[in-house]
């Protein structure tokens, strides 16, 4: 009734709007967004995944050359492949120069050390203190700041010759005199930076969990006579449990990925992880083999996805 | 320690007695642990940054096996280093390109963020589902097809692609699909928590459906509208990948800040001085963001991992 009432003045548009059922109407809402997503994100790894099955072209009108089904997975993966890319995708012998292991070491070192750090500092912020607000938003701090700058910051200190700590570090014989020339050195190097640029998001995850524990629990736990570590192990841990595990999954996504800190602090030669692989390869006209680390890497982290999408849906199943 | 206080002297007896309260009271212990902690982190949280300063501020001739504390005071290098490169340039490149994936994102994400949140429909949570998903696959997966497609290579039905490359298009397309995810996913939090009612007065009294979203809904979702356009344009101003993979570096190309502190790095490669100055003043902006919008940063953070 309203709607008749309405339709002489609102435009024609509008009132297709007014009259599509609720379903359509949501479908219409959701449309632009799909549209963008189909363009920049499926079509892409889609096609990421077509070309990755085609060899390499180096020369003519074509991007890449005939249809060599997994040939080009199977290369990677045999260490076929090495001699085109800066450093060897696999090689077991030597784990530092290959980028699958570099780029699980450095996700695996930087996200349990960050989980402990995390930790830590969600527990400092959990306390009711004078200038606690002042506190978080220096530890958040970090985390604000861009790639490119945080790699800077770790170049400044570790460039030979001015970085105050490359020779006291050299000294104790952990560094070499140059180490964002040296794979151990610099992993090193890039996992400390991203520890402190991240550490903020894990701690506040974790401190989210910490604050929706109910605070009687701890009461009781005092009454009954539990210490502080008791406590901790019996309430705080178990309750927190599922949040962590959320920011871990979330972190090791992010990590898997890394490479602008690479590019900035030291160079994808130097640590060849699987994004710095996608981009040389890429860079030198190899795209067949570059499409096909590119979605090794998406396989990688897909499969920490599809892990975070069981839990999200069981979770949705609970709750209602 | 007990051998230690047994020495006697005035700071002994000090920590003697210090130490015979704790047994007899732990939470001081605690309380102690957890000072030493709080200095702890906001130590090794700030001294990169105070290392950026000692930096700027030392002549770049006496940085060479400079110590920790700065040598002399010169702020002169906060000039010198617009005159090498037009890092301001650089800068505005970035908010600009920032400011238009902010506005796109929320304008999509809260017709989105609305028919998710609000409207129960077949197939909501697998499309929710596969554009959550999108966030969370490497940069690099998209790389090849999208910058063949910016780059007019890709033809559908005769017509090839427009070039978009060194455009801000070519940073805000895949950078808007890139966040998007998120945006929504804050936005159908706040938007579902709007009672219907309020919605319904609206409708009642005449106001279309789009106009009950951008007139009741988004207004009353305030603080997840603007927790959803920070955390996107910080996101954007920080991205590395396609930042950097998605022009050629010339700031009259649109080329963003990575840019822009990287050719301190490249060309000026012994001006240690230039480089630090210009991390602080490209990090600024975000570190002004932080103080003042801290909560809404908090709760997007949060709000991404947790409202599950």
């Amino acid at each position: 009734m309203i709607l008749n009432y309405l339709s002489p003045v609102v435009s024609p548009v509008t009132y297709r709007i007014e009259r599509l059922s609720p379903t359509q109407f949501a479908y219409l809402l959701v449309l632009p967004v799909l549209l963008i997503m189909s363009v920049v994100a499926f079509w892409p790894l889609l096609r990421t995944f077509e070309i990755s099955l085609h060899s390499d072209q180096l020369t003519g009108a074509t991007a890449v050359g005939e249809f060599v089904g997994l040939r080009n997975y199977v290369a990677l993966f045999s260490g076929d492949r090495a001699a085109v890319m800066p450093q060897p995708f696999l090689n077991v012998e030597e784990p530092l120069s290959s980028s699958l292991i570099v780029t699980f070491l450095f996700a695996i070192v930087s996200v349990a050390i960050e989980t402990v750090l995390g930790f830590g500092q969600a527990i400092v912020l959990d306390q009711d203190f004078r200038g606690r607000r002042w506190v978080r938003t220096a530890i958040l701090i970090p985390w604000a700041v861009p790639i490119v700058i945080q790699g800077m910051i770790f170049f400044l200190m570790f460039s030979p010759g001015i970085g105050f700590a490359v020779e006291p570090l050299h000294q104790l014989g952990l560094f070499s005199l140059t180490p964002l020339n040296d794979t151990g050195s610099s992993l090193a190097i890039i996992v400390v930076a991203d520890v402190w640029k991240t550490t903020p998001f894990m701690a506040l995850l974790i401190l989210a969990g910490l604050q929706s524990i109910d605070r009687q629990l701890y009461d009781v736990a005092r009454m009954s006579g539990a210490s502080r570590w008791q406590q901790f192990k019996t309430i705080t841990f178990p309750l927190v449990l599922p949040s962590v595990l959320v920011a871990m999954l979330f972190r090791s996504i992010a990590a898997l990925r890394v490479f602008g800190l690479i590019e900035t602090v030291s160079s994808c030669s130097t640590v060849p992880s699987l994004s710095c692989m996608v981009v040389s390869t890429f860079n030198s006209q190899r795209f067949g083999t570059s499409a096909a680390i590119a979605f090794v890497t998406a396989g990688v982290i897909g499969i920490a996805v599809s892990i975070y999408i069981a839990k999200f849906a069981r979770s949705e199943r609970g709750a209602v | 320690m007990a051998s230690e206080t047994s020495s006697g002297g005035p700071g002994q007896n000090v920590l003697q007695r210090w130490a015979e309260r704790s047994i007899r009271n732990p939470e001081r212990v605690y309380r102690a642990m957890f000072y030493v902690a709080a200095v702890f982190f906001l130590f090794t949280t700030l001294f990169p940054f105070y290392w950026l300063v000692v930096l700027a501020v030392t002549p770049n001739d006496l940085i060479v096996n400079m110590g920790l504390a700065p040598r002399g005071f010169n702020v002169e290098a906060f000039v010198t280093l617009f005159e090498r490169l037009p890092l301001h340039r650089y800068m505005l490149n970035s908010f600009i390109i920032a400011m238009i994936t902010t506005c796109i994102v929320l304008v999509l994400g809260s017709l989105a963020g609305y028919a998710f949140g609000r409207i129960e429909f077949k197939g909501r949570r697998p499309l929710m589902l596969a554009v959550l998903a999108v966030s969370y696959f490497p940069p690099a997966a998209f790389l090849l097809p999208l910058f063949r497609l910016f780059t007019g290579n890709v033809s559908l039905f005769g017509v090839s692609s427009p070039v978009v490359f060194n455009t801000p298009g070519a940073l805000v397309t895949p950078m808007t699909a890139l966040f998007m995810p998120l945006s929504i996913f804050i936005l159908t939090t706040f938007y579902s928590q709007i009672p219907d009612g309020l919605e319904d007065a609206a409708r009642v009294e005449g106001t279309t459906r789009l106009g009950a979203l951008f007139r009741v809904i988004v207004p009353l979702s305030a603080p997840g509208v603007a927790t959803a356009g920070i955390m996107t344009f910080i996101s954007v101003y920080n991205e590395f990948f396609f930042s950097f993979m998605m022009t050629d570096g010339q700031v009259s190309n649109w080329a963003p800040i990575v840019f822009g502190i990287l050719g301190y790095q490249g060309q000026y490669s012994q001006f240690y001085n230039l480089m630090a100055a210009a991390s602080i003043v490209g990090v600024l902006p975000v570190v002004i963001l932080v103080i003042v919008a801290q909560e809404r940063i908090v709760s997007g953070l949060t709000s991404g991992a947790l409202k599950e």
